[in-house]
C-alpha cells in the first residue's frame, strides 16, 4: 500500500517536471479528409498566432502537415535561425526589429510576388516600412500600437497623452510594459522627439525626465498586464494591443487613447528564411492567410491590428474598434527601430536608473 | 587492482560530462566577457576590457547592492524562522517528524511558478489577503501589498526556507541531549546551555542551511520580477535585459562573472570568520 502511494507521488513529480517541457507541439489535420499530403510547413513563431480552425482548415485544403514551434523571444527565433543557418523553418513570424537585423545576416530569402495571388489585400499603411523598405521580403501580419488605458472609475485625471501620466495624482497607480525602447520612448515623446534619436545626451534627458515618473509606476511587466488593470491594482497601463483588446473586452467600461504626442507601433510580420526546405508551402501558407475571410478569423483570434483591408469590413462589430485603427485616426506614428549601440547603451542605462527609482 | 582501473573507467562519462556541460559554458562566459559586441547582433572576437569598466557606473554597481541587501534580508529571516523550526522538528517523535517532512516536500510536487501566483493572488489588491483583513475589520481599504519589497521577501523566504529548515534539522538530529541536560547540571540557564552547547554543536548545520540559501537568493531574480514588479533590479534581472532585450553578450558575461566572483568571496570570507571546515562538503 505504502509503495503504491509513494509511486503515485514519483508519478505526479515527474509529471510535474515534464510539463514544462512542451515548446513544440505537432498541428497536424484531423477530420474532414485531407488533400493529397505534399509534406510538412515547419513555422515557426509565437504561441498562439492562429487559431486551430485556420491551421486545420489549410491542412485540410492544401495537404501540408503544419509543424508549430514557438519561441517566446525574437531573440531567441535570431539564434536558432542563425544556428540553422536559415534552414530547419519554411515559415517565420516576428517583430520588424529583428526582420531588419534578420535580412542584414543574410537570412531571408526575397519573396516571389508572383506566388502571392491575395498580396494586394495587404493595407498600404502598413507596407514599406523601415525594416523592409521595398516589401521585398515579409509580408506583415499583426500590427500593434503602444496604446494608453485607463479605468476612469479609479482615478480622476483625465488621460489624453502620456505626459498627464506624470500627473502626481495617478501616484503608485499605473502599469507599464517592461519594453524599455517602449516607455523609454515615451518620455522622448513627452520631450517632443523621436523614438530613435541617436543622441545619447537627448536619451539621458528622458531618463531624467522618466525618473519623475517613478512614483507613479506601480509595476512593470510584459505578461498579462490587462489583469493587473482589470483588477483594479492599477487605475492606468500602457500596454500592447492584444493586452488592451482583452483588457477592454472585459471592462468596457476602460477608457482607451491614442496619446496626444504620437503613437508607436510595430509590425509583426512573416518571411521565409533563406534555406526554407519547403518554399512552396510557406508560399501557399502566406497566401492562404491573406484571403480576407482567413484573414478576418486569424485577427478576431489575435487581438492585433488587421493589417489586410479586404478584412477589414467582416470583422465583426464587437471587435472592430479593437481590430481597426479609428477614423480620422492620428497619421503621426512612428515605429521603433534599431539604434547605434552606444544609443542602445544609453538607453539600457537610463532604463535600469529608472526601473530601481521605481521601488 | 583490476577492479580499480573498472571503477575509474566508469567514472569516465561523469568526468567528461562535468568538463564539457560545466566547465565549458564557464570558461566561454569568461572568454565572452572580454569581447566586444557587434554592431546589430553578436560579438566581435575583439579584446576589451570594458565591458568590467562599465559595470562600476553608479547605475549598475547599484544592482549589486540591491542583490546583496535582498540575499542577507531574506537569509536572516529564513534562518530566523528555520533554526527553531529545525530544532523543534528534530525534537518530535518518528511519526511527526515523517509528517513533517512530508508536508515540507509537498510545496516542491509543484512547479515554483505556480507557486508564485499563488502569492499573487494572496497579496493582490481585494485579493484573499486583503478580504479577509477586512472581513475581521482589521483595515478597510486595501492594502496594495503586491509588487512591494515585503512581498519580495516573503517569496524569498518562501521559496528557500525549507533547505535551512533540513540542515538544521538533520544537524540537530545528531544532537547528543544528554550534553545539554549536562549543562543544566552543571548550573547553566537553559539559555547559556543552548548558546554554549545547542548553538555550538549545530552550528555545521546552521552555516549550510545559510549558504544554502544565501547562494540562490542571489540569483533568484524572478521572485523579485513577479512579485515586485520588476522594480527590484537585481544583477540576475541585469543579466537577462542584457542578454535578451539590449543584445550585449559580452557585457552579461562580466556580470554574471562578477557576480560569480562575488559570490565565491563571500563563501571564503564567511568560511574564514566562522572558522568552519564543516562546509567542505558544499565548496
Amino acid at each position: 500500500m505504502k509503495k503504491g502511494i509513494s509511486l503515485a507521488l514519483c508519478a505526479a513529480l515527474c509529471l510535474g517536471l515534464l510539463a514544462g517541457c512542451g515548446a513544440s507541439s505537432q498541428a497536424g489535420a484531423s477530420g474532414s479528409a485531407p488533400a493529397e499530403k505534399k509534406g510538412t510547413l515547419n513555422l515557426y513563431t509565437w504561441e498562439g498566432m492562429f487559431p486551430q480552425e485556420v491551421l486545420d482548415g489549410f491542412t485540410a485544403e492544401t495537404g501540408y502537415e503544419i509543424s508549430y514551434s514557438s519561441f517566446d523571444t525574437d531573440e531567441t527565433m535570431l539564434a536558432k535561425l542563425e544556428a540553422a543557418e536559415g534552414g530547419d523553418y519554411d515559415l517565420v513570424i516576428a517583430d520588424d526589429y529583428i526582420i531588419e537585423t534578420a535580412i542584414a545576416e543574410g537570412l531571408v530569402s526575397e519573396l516571389d510576388k508572383t506566388k502571392l495571388e491575395n498580396l494586394g489585400n495587404v493595407n498600404p499603411l502598413y507596407q514599406g516600412q523601415f525594416y523592409d523598405p521595398e516589401d521585398a521580403y515579409t509580408v506583415p501580419y499583426g500590427a500593434g500600437v503602444m496604446t494608453l488605458v485607463y479605468d476612469p472609475t479609479l482615478t480622476d485625471v483625465e488621460i489624453t497623452s502620456y505626459a498627464d501620466l506624470w500627473d502626481p495624482a495617478l501616484a503608485d497607480n499605473i502599469a507599464v510594459v517592461d519594453n524599455y525602447r517602449v516607455i523609454n520612448g515615451m518620455a522622448l515623446k513627452v520631450l517632443g522627439e523621436s523614438y530613435n534619436v541617436a543622441d545619447t545626451q537627448v536619451i539621458r534627458n528622458a531618463g531624467d525626465k522618466l525618473l519623475e515618473l517613478a512614483p507613479n509606476i506601480r509595476l512593470i511587466k510584459n505578461d498579462n498586464v490587462q489583469d493587473d488593470l482589470i483588477s483594479g491594482e492599477v487605475a492606468a497601463a500602457v500596454m500592447y494591443t492584444s493586452q488592451v483588446t482583452l483588457a477592454c473586452l472585459a471592462n468596457p467600461e476602460l477608457e482607451v487613447v491614442y496619446p496626444e504626442e504620437g503613437v508607436g507601433f510595430g509590425i509583426m510580420a512573416q518571411f521565409i528564411p533563406s534555406q526554407a526546405p519547403n518554399k512552396d508551402a510557406a508560399y501557399a501558407f502566406i497566401d492562404y492567410i491573406l484571403r480576407p475571410e482567413v484573414a478576418k478569423q486569424c485577427f478576431e483570434w489575435l487581438g492585433y491590428y488587421c493589417t489586410n483591408q479586404a478584412a477589414d469590413d467582416l470583422i465583426e462589430e464587437e471587435y472592430k474598434s479593437f481590430l481597426t485603427l479609428p477614423e480620422g485616426f492620428n497619421t503621426e506614428m512612428e515605429m521603433i527601430e534599431n539604434i547605434t549601440p552606444e544609443a542602445e547603451e544609453m538607453h539600457m542605462q537610463v532604463w535600469t536608473e529608472f526601473k530601481a527609482a521605481c521601488e | 587492482m583490476k577492479q580499480r582501473r573498472s571503477l575509474w573507467l566508469m567514472l569516465v562519462p561523469l568526468y567528461v560530462f562535468t568538463l564539457v556541460f560545466v566547465a565549458g559554458p564557464l570558461v566561454y562566459m569568461f572568454i565572452l566577457s572580454f569581447e566586444t559586441r557587434a554592431e546589430t547582433w553578436g560579438v566581435v572576437q575583439e579584446f576589451t576590457l570594458d565591458n568590467y569598466k562599465n559595470i562600476f557606473q553608479p547605475v549598475y554597481l547599484q544592482t549589486f547592492a540591491e542583490s546583496f541587501r535582498l540575499a542577507i534580508t531574506s537569509t536572516i529571516l529564513i534562518t530566523l524562522i528555520g533554526y527553531p523550526f529545525g530544532y523543534f522538528m528534530a525534537k518530535l517523535s518518528d511519526a511527526w517528524k515523517k509528517r513533517l517532512m512530508l508536508l515540507l516536500m509537498i510545496p516542491f510536487w509543484t512547479n515554483s511558478l505556480i507557486r508564485l501566483y499563488g502569492w499573487m493572488i494572496v497579496f493582490r489588491a481585494n485579493g484573499v489577503l486583503d478580504k479577509l483583513l477586512m472581513a475581521l475589520g482589521v483595515i478597510d481599504t486595501p492594502l496594495k501589498l503586491l509588487y512591494t519589497y515585503p512581498a519580495v521577501v516573503v517569496g524569498m523566504v518562501y521559496a528557500l526556507l525549507q533547505f535551512m529548515i533540513l540542515a538544521v534539522y538533520s544537524s540537530c538530529e545528531k544532537l547528543d541531549r544528554s550534553l545539554i541536560e549536562a549543562a543544566r547540571d552543571l548550573g547553566a540557564s537553559p539559555a547559556k546551555a543552548f548558546f554554549t552547547v545547542t548553538l555550538k554543536l549545530t552550528m555545521p548545520g546552521l552555516l549550510s542551511g545559510i549558504i544554502l540559501t544565501f547562494i540562490p537568493s542571489m540569483g533568484l531574480f524572478f521572485i523579485a520580477d513577479i512579485l515586485g514588479g520588476n522594480k527590484i533590479v537585481l544583477v540576475g534581472s541585469l543579466i537577462q535585459d542584457q542578454l535578451l532585450k539590449a543584445h550585449n553578450q559580452p557585457f552579461a558575461a562580466a556580470l554574471a562573472v562578477v557576480l560569480m566572483l562575488l559570490t565565491t568571496l563571500m563563501i571564503s570570507l564567511y568560511k574564514r570568520v566562522t572558522h568552519s571546515s564543516e562546509l567542505e562538503g558544499l565548496l
